[in-house]
């Protein structure tokens, strides 16, 4: 949680939602002792109970019912929404906009650019900015490398069919 | 055989024609073969070298509307995970660039060639590796089935396209048509690719992230994330109105990933490099 604060600083932005946020169950879900689908089921929670999101581990998420804690079919939840206003609208987003602005010594004025449907529509190109971009391009050996150094290996799998 | 031929494209056109059409007496022959030709041409295919111009454009012009995020080590981390991932593709060979941009609105886009690109507002809202895997394996699944040139295709600009796109591709970027091109390409991210090609993108994605050895489940717990954000939120704006339903990917995920990705339950999601990839770009 303290690395989440510290990446929200850094960017200017809010925490993201997972830890600590709610959330709700949308059909009847089993609560279950451990993240597998044959572990003990503990309740079944009826649709629309309000849960505590305590973390995910692959399809499943650890969540608090009343005093009981368990795991639940991620998919079967829904997350609170944020009521709180966010980013940009908070006033940090500003705040880190007119830092950067100043940083990269940009004379252009917040505001011009944007990834708004308007600014798209009207935006010009920035060849140099795109040879800055291609200064990071990583070959094949290096994403290997890199992969290799996250105990990261490759599996076959394929495609799903969507349906059909 | 021309003949016939010409009439199966006529048919084909089918909406474009009246009905009197095919009463042979009455069609305008000549008319008819240039529509043909037009709708030849507009379906054909744009080779690579010429879909990596036409991207160089599209991500210049990006780049023009949200600058780079001025940190080399996460745009080092982010092209490190994002050239691992294409590496499980049909198409590792492509000269795929992946970049942050310096920008709060959350979203996402690709660009024909190998471009892939991610605001940081949307890197903010992610908590591991393979939440990031997810999002940039949606992003490679458009580049991979041309969904971008395909939607310059049946923009409004398809006309363009049929009657520009090998003269101007080949010629140089300082041809006034190709401006023309890039523009309708980039157009393309304020109206949004088509909905059935993100559909594609999701469940694409989650297989090309399992396949990098990631925990699948990357993409949909990033979009369950978004799902809460108020949708009132301008950063989420452009992103929710291009995309279908937050709630309907879910459930499309949810009906096909159930038991498809048994064996990848327990593919790690490295949460914590990816804080401290993230956390090391700090200055």
């Amino acid at each position: 949680m303290k690395n989440v604060i510290a990446i929200c600083l850094l960017f200017g932005l809010a925490p993201a939602a997972w830890a600590g946020g709610y959330a709700y169950t949308i059909r009847p879900t089993e609560l279950k002792a451990k993240p597998f689908s044959d572990a003990q089921t503990l309740a079944t929670l009826a649709p629309r109970v309000r849960v505590e999101v305590l973390g995910r581990q692959a399809s499943w998420t650890q969540v608090k019912a009343d005093t009981r804690s368990g795991w639940v079919k991620m998919l079967s939840l829904q997350l609170e929404k944020s009521g709180q206003s966010r980013r940009g609208d908070n006033g940090l987003g500003a705040l880190f906009n007119v830092a950067t602005t100043g940083k990269s010594g940009s004379t252009v004025t917040t505001g011009i650019r944007g990834l708004s449907e308007e600014q798209l529509k009207n935006s010009r190109p920035d060849p140099q900015a795109l040879q800055a971009a291609k200064r990071y391009a990583v070959g094949r050996a290096e994403a290997q490398r890199y992969a290799e150094e996250g105990k990261l290996s490759a599996h076959s799998v394929g495609y799903m069919s969507g349906g059909q | 055989m021309k003949t016939k031929r010409t009439i199966i494209m006529l048919c084909l056109l089918g909406a474009a024609l009246p009905a009197a059409a095919f009463d042979l007496g009455s069609v305008d022959w000549k008319k008819a073969a240039e529509t043909v030709k037009k709708v030849q041409r507009a379906n054909a295919e744009i080779d690579e070298p010429q879909e990596i111009t036409l991207g160089d454009g599209i991500a210049s012009n990006l780049l023009g509307a949200a600058p780079l995020l001025d940190n080399p080590a996460v745009q080092q981390y982010v092209n490190r995970i994002g050239r691992w991932l294409t590496l499980q593709t049909e198409r590792p060979d492509l000269p795929w660039q992946f970049g942050v941009l310096d920008d709060n609105d959350v979203n996402a886009f690709a660009a024909p060639g190998g471009y892939v690109f991610i605001t940081k507002g949307l890197l903010a809202q992610m908590n591991s590796e393979a939440e990031l895997a997810g999002v940039l394996a949606h992003e490679i699944s458009h580049v991979l089935r041309k969904h971008h040139l395909q939607a310059i295709k049946k923009g409004a600009r398809a006309e363009l396209l049929s009657d520009l796109a090998n003269d101007a591709i080949r010629s140089n970027n300082a041809d006034p048509r190709f401006t023309k091109l890039v523009s309708a390409g980039t157009e393309v991210y304020a109206r949004g690719l088509d909905k059935k090609d993100e559909f594609e993108a999701d469940r694409m994605g989650v297989v090309i992230a399992a396949r990098g050895g990631y925990d699948p489940y990357g993409l949909p717990a990033v979009l369950q994330t978004l799902q809460s954000i108020n949708p009132t939120d301008s950063n989420v704006a452009l992103m929710f109105k291009t995309h279908p339903a937050i709630a309907d990917r879910l459930s499309q995920l949810d009906r096909e990933m159930p038991g498809y990705f048994a064996n990848q339950e327990n593919q790690p999601d490295l949460a914590p490099r990816f804080f401290q990839a993230l956390g090391a770009g700090k200055k």
